[in-house]
């Protein structure tokens, strides 16, 4: 079972996937579900008017901005790196924060190493299941890792700039 | 000159601290080749035929002497004893030991040097005009905005995975020195009528496989929403460039595809939707970065030196040297001076560690401690008065530093080729010997004038090729080296692609061919004019014709 | 015939599989025959040594005046070091096995002239 770390008020820790993440061909189970894009599109309804917690996993080929009318009824959005190095998830995290308004979690899903963990938290990403061992501690020692940043970005840590002045 | 605060000194200590984990991890087994591949390159560190090769940054070419003299130390110390500087202003080692690395970076972070983000899917170390704030041609210091992207850029959260590599190229001289149009982004800064700075944005360009000469996508962006425009470009790219082919994954693909109006569409729509002050620099910010480039203490001094002119007319190989390698300063009595790292015969790019302690050693006494690196693989000492021209032509002489080929056609850029290179198809650098050799004769070269060479060992396009007066390509034929002509391209501020000129060659016969092709040009050149305006003049016939006579 | 090459992860030197063992020098390189599957079976031990070497590859060699030699230029450089600084690498301490690849020609995928610029 992948461990599932959780970012909340600047602590990390392993927390219970409550979620079910469901493949399209397999049958919604009960409780609360990430679904594929398409398979919400076709299916979310239902699930949130029955009261369901409802997740979605987003590809990187595909636009956060599809979702904008949704977000206020998801429990989770889980950005999907299907390879380490395909950085547009990122970007779709960013402006799930900044621009779309998402208060809710944002799950980094799929080949995810702690080398990444800094990038993730200052997109927004609060939520990681790190496929390389990391517990909670390896990763929030890895998102520490470096004393200064040099941007502004999605999450509250002051750039080099702010320090100097 | 920027230094480094104790804030930057904390980051890059952090920066070796994870790099030395990093290896540690890979030396024991608890990460594999390829989980570390990616991290050594992100810190410059590539395996290359004969051992490792690290990539040093030098941001925006400039650098002062007690940098080089800490190059210089590494290179005796940990490598054999020379380092090679590159087509992008940077310094690489080619005989370098991975349990090494953990300590040549803290030997370089000593003095505020690194090799972050000189390799991987990045945003990488900036390129700008080696001749900034020496030149009476600049509108305003490319340093100022080179260094607010150096920060932005650095472990920037959004960028650094991107489809793939990216450069940026910043100049503000008419004279482009920095090849801006052949970059992933060149920035070159204007003036408004209304007197305003801004910046012609250009994007797309680049050489490898698909060369182009980037669009301009905005005339004028006002300086203070650089960072905001620019998040808005590479945002464009990171969420659109091609991910599924390596050979299409440069930006310039994706606005070849798009178009560069489209592309200009998507960036300016998403820049109106980027919360700008939030995007952008401060002023306090910004003006702290200037301060650091405040012009330097010149003296006044006239225009004629009495000593140079005098000790110019007793020296002819002074008064060459000063001809070539000698440009104007904006200051009267000084003079921007060009060291050719392009001896007859020599491996372009090359400096011994002495000879990078002797660069350090004029620079602080004649040269208000500063260096530049060209990226057409010279140094630069950007202030020397013209008193003091005759002592440093004196010692650079006896360091074989002297060469009085600046911009002439021995002033060969070559990649490092098959001799290093894990990429490469063919050798570059003893073609560039063979041609400098052929050349030797410096009346002939002043005779011939502005003729740049540039050489490649594979498609990758390291060596500048598809820009170069005449561009050589070396590929790989049957397993033998083979070498492919072009003409006409130039990476300055008329740029343009060169055309390849006809069938390839074996390597012995390229010195013959480039005879031919400046046996050409002489015979139909008119006045004074370039060899790159003979050759867009007449067009390719002439010089195929003579090239390809005799190969019935 | 074939030879086993990897590079070694501690320092990046080019090395050679010897029964068992990674040599620094060609000269000393363990030959299999093109159909012998000790070849292929000295490859997969290579690739279980991820903390001794890395991306380990089967080349071709063929006989060369005094010795063997790679058939490619890119190999025969690796067996050697750079062109253009012949005290660099393993060529610098010359010998029979340096002499055999430098004198190498008439390989099938190449002219097998490493020298076809003279060096310095």
């Amino acid at each position: 079972m992948p461990t599932l770390i959780k970012l909340a008020d600047g602590r990390y820790g392993a927390a219970e996937d409550v979620f079910t993440t469901v493949a399209d061909e397999d049958a919604i189970p009960e409780g609360p579900v990430i679904l594929s894009l398409t398979r919400f599109q076709a299916e979310g309804d239902a699930l949130l008017s029955a009261g369901r917690p409802v997740g979605v996993r987003i590809l990187p080929d595909e636009a956060i901005e599809d979702l904008a009318y949704d977000l206020p009824r998801l429990a989770v959005v889980a950005l999907a790196f299907p390879k380490y190095a395909d950085g547009r998830a990122y970007s779709s995290a960013a402006l799930l924060r900044q621009r779309l308004g998402y208060a809710g979690e944002v799950r980094a899903v799929g080949d995810v190493l702690r080398e990444q963990a800094s990038n993730m938290v200052r997109c927004g990403f609060d939520a990681f299941v790190p496929a390389d061992g990391a517990t909670a501690d390896d990763w929030a020692a890895a998102a520490g890792r470096y004393r200064h940043v040099y941007q502004r970005a999605v999450d509250a840590r002051a750039p080099v700039f702010e320090e100097r002045s | 000159m920027y230094r480094y605060d104790a804030i930057d000194k904390e980051f890059l200590a952090d920066r070796a601290a994870e790099f030395r984990g990093q290896v540690a991890r890979r030396l024991s087994g608890e990460i594999t080749e390829d989980q570390f591949k990616p991290l050594r390159l992100m810190n410059g560190l590539y395996l290359q035929l004969h051992a490792y090769m690290l990539r040093i940054a030098i941001p925006y070419g400039s650098l002062d002497s007690r940098q080089m003299r800490r190059m210089a130390h590494i290179a005796r110390v940990y490598d054999k004893g020379y380092g090679h500087f590159t087509t992008r202003q940077n310094l690489q080692l080619h005989w370098i030991k991975l349990g090494q690395v953990p300590d040549i970076l803290d030997l370089l972070a000593e003095v505020d040097l690194h090799a972050i983000q000189t390799s991987g899917n990045c945003i990488r170390n900036v390129t700008a005009d080696p001749y900034a704030g020496a030149t009476a041609e600049e509108i305003d210091d490319p340093r100022v905005w080179s260094e607010v992207i150096r920060q932005w850029s650095t472990v920037h959260p959004e960028f650094s995975y991107l489809p793939r590599k990216f450069k940026f190229a910043v100049t503000a001289a008419a004279k482009d020195r920095t090849a801006a149009r052949v970059h992933d982004i060149g920035l070159v800064l204007r003036r408004a009528r209304d007197g305003s700075l801004g910046f012609e944005v250009i994007v797309g360009g680049g050489q490898g496989r698909t060369p182009y000469v980037g669009p301009t996508i905005r005339e004028h962006l006002p300086v203070d929403s650089l960072l905001s425009y620019l998040q808005a470009i590479l945002r464009v790219y990171n969420r659109h460039g091609r991910r599924d082919n390596k050979y299409k994954a440069r930006i310039k693909i994706l606005v070849a595809s798009l178009g560069a109006a489209e592309f200009a569409r998507q960036v300016e729509e998403e820049w109106g939707r980027i919360d700008s002050p939030q995007a952008d620099l401060p002023d306090t910010e910004l003006a702290r970065i200037r301060g650091a480039f405040t012009p330097l203490a010149f003296e006044a001094l006239p225009a004629r030196s009495d000593a140079f002119e005098s000790a110019k007319a007793a020296s002819p190989s002074l008064a060459r040297f000063a001809r070539n390698n000698v440009k104007p300063h904006k200051k009267s009595g000084y003079g921007i001076v060009e060291i050719s790292l392009k001896a007859h015969g020599a491996t372009p790019g090359d400096a011994s560690a002495d000879q990078m302690d002797l660069v350090a050693d004029l620079a602080e006494r004649y040269s208000l401690d500063d260096i530049r690196v060209t990226h057409e693989q010279n140094l630069v000492l950007p202030h020397v008065k013209l008193d003091d021209l005759p002592a440093v032509h004196a010692a650079l002489a006896e360091a074989g530093l002297a060469t009085p080929n600046i911009g002439l056609i021995s002033d060969i850029i070559a990649c490092p080729g098959l001799d290093y290179c894990a990429l490469a198809n063919a050798r570059a650098i003893p073609i560039a010997q063979a041609i400098a050799q052929r050349f030797e004769d410096a009346d002939r070269a002043e005779l011939i004038g502005e003729l740049k060479i540039k050489i490649s060992g594979c498609i990758n396009a390291c060596g500048h090729h598809h820009v170069g007066n005449i561009g050589i390509l070396g590929v790989d034929k049957k397993g033998e080296e083979f070498y492919q002509l072009s003409l006409g391209g130039s990476g300055q501020e008329d740029a343009s692609l060169a055309q390849i000129l006809g069938p390839g060659m074996s390597a012995e016969r390229v010195p013959d061919a480039i005879e031919t092709l400046v046996d050409t040009y002489l015979s139909v050149r008119q006045g004074e004019e370039r060899f790159l305006d003979t050759v867009r003049r007449v067009g390719m016939a002439p010089f195929k014709e003579a090239v390809y006579a005799d190969a019935h | 015939m074939k030879a086993l090459t990897a590079n070694r992860l501690i320092d990046g030197e080019v090395v050679f599989w010897l029964d068992g063992r990674w040599v620094e020098r060609f000269a000393d390189a363990q030959l299999f025959a093109d159909d012998d599957a000790a070849g292929p079976a000295a490859v997969e031990t290579g690739l279980a040594q991820s903390t001794v070497i890395v991306e380990p590859y089967l080349i071709d060699v063929v006989p060369a005046p005094g010795g063997w030699a790679p058939v490619s230029y890119r190999e025969r450089l690796r067996a050697l070091g750079p062109t253009n600084e012949p005290t660099h690498g393993k060529q610098a301490e010359g010998g029979a096995g340096i002499e055999a690849i430098l004198a190498a020609t008439g390989a099938a995928r190449s002219t097998g002239r490493v020298d076809l610029i003279r060096r310095k």
